[in-house]
């Protein structure tokens, strides 16, 4: 399922595929999957995944509905679904996702939360909870 | 009836015979027609324009990719065009060199493009604009330093040696079979290829874009020389195409 990039199968027929000697400047908001291998500054968004190179440098606000990040980022990251952090990424913003996998070596600086783990607590919190009776 | 559009460069000796070998096959298949010579009219316009208004159904460019854009102009800006088109197909008999675009259509020598016309498979296809110029198969330009702007709010640049191609048609010879290139999704298919052996690759869609570029030299459908800046976009669906089985899309 995984290269030893942590390229998936699918980011094989990319929609959009922008090269390491290319720079994107703006708001690039794509459909399908995109991969990232050069710069982009600004914003990044797409309804399906994003894959970001080990030596892209993204200086952007990116969301996807999934991911799998090696390179560097400078904004926040939120994806719907999952996010995998290789252990070449550097991130410096806040992150939000569903689920998480982190390889060692990976750097984070920011906020990590899980929307998944917001709508767990809240379902916890509405559960009935079994009251025993006091031991004599 | 077939209006076939011969360019200026086939009075030239070397090609009687060849064109001699296309009159007598275009007969026997029984696909005779009216023949117009480009150099002997002014106005390529007016001229198809009566031809469609009576009755002519095939218009065919007989030359190269040059050929073609000429006619492909006057076809489209036809103010009947809007009214015929559905009726109307445009085809190529491809001579002589720079036919990149019949390759692309699955049409790649002469005489089978008589039989193709024959079997008249058709393909709606889109059409390339940049400026005041239709093209079909693309534009092309050196990477390093030219700047690609569109209009959702973004552009794309590089400082590094290589090509940008930006594609309406693929054709199934002469350009790169790495290239997903779709005539008839209204989108034109951008290629930034860069680095040693061109490895580095660039990929994305738009239905409009702004070039810029240092060098000035933009190439449109490896015949015609433009200056930068430039608008180029696409007309969706706007041509009906007799297609050979070896094209280069679906």
């Amino acid at each position: 399922m995984f290269n030893k990039e942590m390229k998936p199968e699918k980011f094989k027929d990319a929609e959009t595929i922008i090269g390491s000697s290319v720079t994107v400047k703006g708001d690039f908001h794509g459909t399908g999957n995109i991969i990232i291998e050069g710069s982009l500054e600004g914003s990044l968004k797409t309804d399906a995944d994003v894959y970001i190179g080990e030596k892209a440098q993204v200086v952007a606000n990116i969301e996807a509905e999934n991911a799998t990040i090696n390179g560097q980022i400078n904004g926040t990251i939120k994806i719907s679904q999952y996010l995998a952090l290789g252990s070449t990424a550097k991130i410096n913003g806040d992150v939000n996702f569903q689920e998480l996998s982190v390889s060692r070596g990976a750097l984070i600086n920011g906020r990590l939360s899980s929307h998944g783990a917001a709508r767990n607590k809240k379902n916890n919190s509405t559960d009935k909870k079994e009251v025993l009776p006091e031991e004599e | 009836m077939n209006i076939y559009i011969y360019d200026d460069y086939l009075n030239k000796p070397k090609y009687n015979r060849i064109l001699s070998r296309v009159e007598i096959r275009l007969t026997d298949l029984s696909l005779n027609g009216k023949i117009i010579r480009l150099g002997a009219i002014r106005n390529v316009s007016d001229v198809i324009q009566n031809e469609i208004k009576n009755g002519a159904k095939t218009i065919v460019a007989v030359g190269n990719n040059q050929t073609v854009s000429k006619v492909i102009g006057a076809i489209i800006d036809n103010e009947l065009y809007g009214f015929f088109q559905k009726n109307v197909l445009f085809s190529i008999i491809p001579i002589g060199e720079d036919n990149s675009i019949a390759d692309s259509l699955g049409i790649k020598a002469s005489e089978e493009a008589c039989n193709i016309l024959l079997a008249r498979r058709v393909k709606k296809i889109d059409i390339g604009l940049i400026n005041n110029y239709y093209f079909l198969n693309k534009v092309s330009l050196p990477s390093a330093g030219a700047v690609l702007e569109f209009k959702d709010g973004f552009s794309l640049s590089t400082d590094q040696k290589g090509v940008i191609e930006i594609f309406n048609l693929r054709s199934a010879t002469n350009d790169d079979k790495r290239l997903k290139v779709n005539p008839i999704d209204g989108l034109l298919d951008i290629y930034i290829k860069t680095g040693k052996n061109i490895k580095d690759l660039t990929r994305l869609t738009a239905d409009s874009l702004k070039i810029s570029t240092a060098s000035n030299e933009l190439l449109v459908d490896g015949t015609l020389n433009l200056s930068a800046p430039a608008n180029i976009g696409i007309v969706r669906g706007k041509l009906n195409v007799v297609v050979g089985r070896d094209r280069s899309f679906d």
